[in-house]
Formats: structure tokens, sequence, C-alpha cells
């Protein structure tokens, strides 16, 4: 890598172009090796250029965002209600597609998404919410492992995989508990293992600390940053302004729908 | 595949008892529906039986001239016999008619005062039925044009006046029918809509963990049809057991003789279990679909 990249240098890395199909596993496996090398500091898992978002009634959500999140970074995303942070959510999990410019997560444009690809691009990512939205009829287990089910994973890989997740959060114990019997702060961990078991490049957490009390939101927060430190991307909206400006990570702050403010190592407010 | 509708069936299997208290209330307004159709169904074919048999006792009876020929009664029965719209024709002589007459008189335990008769004061008839009773003006008019016969009893403007009513109720029957069926396919797939809104927010989940549209609709959909199924089940259970009650009552209200009880049962069967399971079905993939189209 050169000592001083170049703006340019990093728009061609992250915008990989889109995989040709019908191409031999070898060729797939070769390329895939050399992206793993690429794979440093300036590799971006996201990438959003001149993205606005209009809603059908009119209101404009997002204005010409442009947001570029190497893969490993630990982002958080700030601004007030309205701000569109749900909008920009919306748009990375493909729930809503941006009215102009792109959406480029591990290098697919998510507008070019085809109805069958929107699943597949959702593995990547893990998805934690403030309500936690687990379904109560069924264990922390069970509740982790639906996640696997209902994208067709074979049973006899589920069970590893959600054992494994569950000791990263550390709900081992709880694992046959129904969330009913649980603190907020487990069902949050469970919530987070649900998102943890696809492997995903990506976790989106939106206001996950929202419901939780603070000693209990540092517990949350400790375990997004040990996450992150394993790899994942983190991406968290959040209005919890103790947690923001004392850890000093990327934060990216929303205002009527436009990047006011993009700074490493900032704290929730400006600081001028 | 195979693994796929496996688990399709596990997961729609789990839906039906994890949510027992709406599956329960999904079968139980399944059942009600499906009586409320089947019962309007039994009625309707026994109306439409009923009306067939009132409709196949329609007779026209001409009377021979008391000097025709023999020959001249051959040809007449010849002919009405060779017209499309003729069931059978059958000969009535004098003697036979005197015959009748007197047997009838003994029904009724009157005093037979033929006996007291010189001569046979009846006239031989032709008795005619009809396929479709519509053309009896017609086989009446082929009737009066013959030499031989007499005359013809009127009962034209009787019997068009009786297909009136007959075609009134069999119109108003089916009607009444389809309405019911409407009803009956809106409240099932409302209910259906209902169970499914109860677990949106499960729909929610598969989405976000990136389940595919096939695996969030199908067991849905396996599971509407269980629903579907043993709805059918429940009320041809019902019914059967009132089978003995139904059948009574309709020998007794429509009288109807040739009604096949086993040709009904089938017919009951088809229209109950496949009401039960397409209802069923349609009504999941309906309301599935309004959480899968974004």
């Amino acid at each position: 890598m050169s000592p001083f990249p170049s703006p340019t240098a990093e728009i061609l890395v992250t915008r990989a172009p889109a995989p040709t199909p019908r191409r031999s596993l070898r060729s797939r496996l070769t390329e895939r090796g050399r992206r793993r090398e690429q794979a440093g500091p300036d590799r971006a898992i996201l990438v959003l250029h001149d993205v606005t978002k209009q809603y059908p009634n009119g209101k404009i959500a997002l204005r010409d965002v442009d947001l570029v999140i190497p893969e490993g970074d630990f982002v958080f995303l700030v601004g007030p209600s309205g701000a569109g942070k749900s909008t920009l959510i919306k748009l990375l999990i493909r729930d809503e597609v941006a009215t102009r410019g792109e959406v480029v997560l591990d290098g697919q444009d998510l507008a070019r998404l085809g109805r069958r690809a929107v699943p597949k691009i959702r593995r990547k990512i893990g998805i934690i919410f403030q309500d936690f939205k687990l379904l109560p009829t069924k264990s922390v287990w069970e509740n982790v492992a639906f996640a696997m089910d209902v994208t067709g994973t074979p049973r006899r890989q589920i069970r590893p995989a959600v054992d494994r997740v569950l000791a990263i959060v550390g709900l081992t114990a709880q694992a046959k508990q129904i969330p009913s019997q649980l603190s907020g702060g487990e069902q949050q961990r469970t919530a987070i293992a649900r998102a943890l078991v696809h492997d995903p490049r990506l976790i989106i957490a939106d206001e996950p600390t929202g419901n939780l009390d603070p000693l209990i939101s540092w517990e949350i927060l400790q375990l997004l940053l040990r996450i992150n430190e394993l790899g994942v991307t983190v991406l968290m909206a959040t209005h919890n302004a103790e947690v923001v400006t004392a850890l000093r990570k990327r934060v990216v702050a929303l205002e009527e729908g436009r990047v006011i403010r993009d700074e490493v190592g900032g704290a929730y407010h400006r600081e001028d | 595949m195979i693994t796929f509708l496996f688990f399709s069936i596990r997961r729609a299997w789990q839906g039906f008892w994890r949510n027992a208290l709406m599956s329960f209330a999904a079968t139980a307004t399944m059942v009600l529906m499906l009586l409320l159709l089947s019962g309007f169904w039994i009625i309707q074919t026994g109306l439409l039986a009923g009306l067939e048999f009132t409709e196949q006792k329609v007779e026209v009876i001409a009377y021979i001239q008391p000097n025709a020929t023999d020959s001249q009664v051959e040809a007449l029965t010849a002919r009405m016999d060779a017209m499309p719209q003729v069931d059978t024709v059958t000969y009535v002589s004098r003697a036979e008619a005197l015959e009748r007459f007197r047997a009838s008189m003994e029904e009724q335990g009157r005093e037979d005062l033929t006996q007291f008769l010189e001569s046979n004061p009846l006239f031989a008839s032709v008795e005619i039925t009809l396929i479709d009773p519509t053309a009896i003006r017609e086989v009446g008019d082929a009737l009066r044009q013959d030499m031989a016969v007499r005359n013809v009893i009127n009962i034209e403007d009787l019997v068009e006046r009786v297909l009136t009513v007959t075609n009134i109720l069999r119109t108003g029957g089916t009607v009444l029918l389809i309405v019911i069926g409407v009803i009956v396919l809106f409240i099932i797939v409302n209910t259906i809509r209902l169970a499914v809104f109860a677990r949106s927010e499960e729909i929610e989940i598969m989405r976000l963990v990136g389940a595919s549209d096939a695996f969030i609709r199908w067991p849905f959909v396996f599971e509407g049809a269980f629903v579907g199924f043993l709805g059918a089940a429940l009320t041809l259970a019902i019914l059967a057991a009132a089978a003995d009650p139904i059948s009574g009552f309709m020998v007794e209200f429509f009288r109807v003789l040739p009604l096949e009880v086993g040709s009904l049962a089938r017919d009951l069967i088809t229209l109950v279990m496949g009401a039960g399971v397409g209802l069923g079905i349609l009504g999941s993939w309906l309301s599935v679909r309004t959480y899968l189209i974004r």
C-alpha cells in the first residue's frame, strides 16, 4: 500500500466490480484470496455515494449523503430524532431503496440487487434493535437458532454455531430460558447473539442501549467492542452521549438528512 | 427441495401448536363457515332434486277417439315416440282405464259404482312423459292434430306456471349459495389474516435475518392448509354424526326418493375438503404476501 493513498485509490478498492455470473469455483477462491490480502484498514465494507432518499409522501429523509466505512471500523451514528438515522439503516438492510445515489455493501450495489439476492445480502448484516425483537415463545437458544433455521441452514450446523455465539455473549447458562425470564441486558445479548450467528461482516445496532440502564448499557457496549475486535464492523446509531463521548470512536452526525460532521475520535456533541 | 419441504412442514406444525389459541380460533371459524356452506349446499341439492322430481311428474294425457282403429293408435304412439322431447309413451286401453279407476276408488274406500254400468264409459288414452317439461306445448299441439285423438287435457298453463316457480327457486338457491360462498371466503381469509397478523413480528424477524421469501411463505401456506384440513375433517365428522337426521329430514321435506346418498356424500366431502384446504392456502398466501411485497 502506498504511504500516500490518493482518494481515488480508495474508491477503486471499494467499488469492486459486481461479481460476474458463471465463474469457476477456483477463480472465485483466488479472487477471495486476493480480496483478503487487500482487506487492510482501507477496504470499505460500506460505501454511500451521493445518497438521497425521498419517501413517496414527498418527505426527503436523506440528502446527498457520502459515507465510507472501512472494514473493521466502529462508527457511532448520532443525531436528533428525525435526522435520518432510521432511514439510513433501512437503506443498508435494503428495506428501502435510495431515490438517488449508490449504496454499496461489500461490493454490491443494493439498488441493482434482484429480489432473490436481498435475503443473501441481509445475512452479511447482523441487526440489533432497541426493542430486541425476540420471539417471546422461544427460548434464548431457539431465538438464536431461528435465524439459521429460517435461512435453510442444515440442522447439524446450527447447534455448534448457536453454542459458539451464546458463549461469546455469555448466555450459555441461560440458553433454555425464554425472553420474559431474562433481564433487559440479557435480552439484548440474545439479540446480539442472533445477529452474530450468520458470521456477519457488519453489525448494525439501532439504539441498542435505548431501553437499558447505564450500567447494562456499558455491558452491551463492551460486548460490541469485543465483537469489533474480532474483526466485525459495527455501526451503532445512538442518543447515548455519555458512551459516545467516552469511547472516542468515529462519529457521524446527521441532521435534517445531511451528514454535518464525520470525525474520528469525536464526541457526541461538536467540540469547537 | 425435500429438505425445504420438510422444513416448511415442520415449521408449519410448530407454528400451529405454538400459537394454539389463534390456530384453534381459525379452525373453529373454519368449521362454522364450512358447516354453513355445506348446510346450504345440502338444502340446494335437495331443492334441485325435488324440483326435478316434480318436473318429471309432468305428463301429457291424450284421450283416444272411441272409434279409432288399432292401426291409428299404433301410428300415433309410434309418432309420439319418435319426438325427441318425449321420454315414454304408454297406451292405456279402455279396460285398463276402468281397472285403474276401480282400484283408485277402492283405495279411497269408496263404493265402486261402475259395476252398475252396462258398458265401459271411459276412453282409452295415451300417457306421455317428457324429457324436458318445457316442451309440453309442442307435444300437446302435435297430439291435438292427430285424428285419433279425442282431446288433450289442457295443463300447459299450469305446467308453465309451475316451471316459472321452479326456475325462480333454482336461480334463487344458486344465488344464495354463491352469496354464502363469498361470505365464507371473506370470513375465512380474514380470520387467517388476523392469525398471520398476530405473527407479523416473527415475519419481520425472518426478513431481517435474511430468510428468503419462500422460507417465509411456505410454512404459513402449509399451516393454512393444515388448518383448512383440520376444519374440513371436523366439519365432515359433525356432518357424519348428523347424517341420519339430515337424510331423514331431506326425505321428509323434499320427498326426494331418487337422491343418491352415496354420491351426495362424495360431493360433500369434495366440497368441504376443497373449500377448507383451498381457502386455508389462499388465506395464508394472501396474508403473507402483504408482508413480503415491499
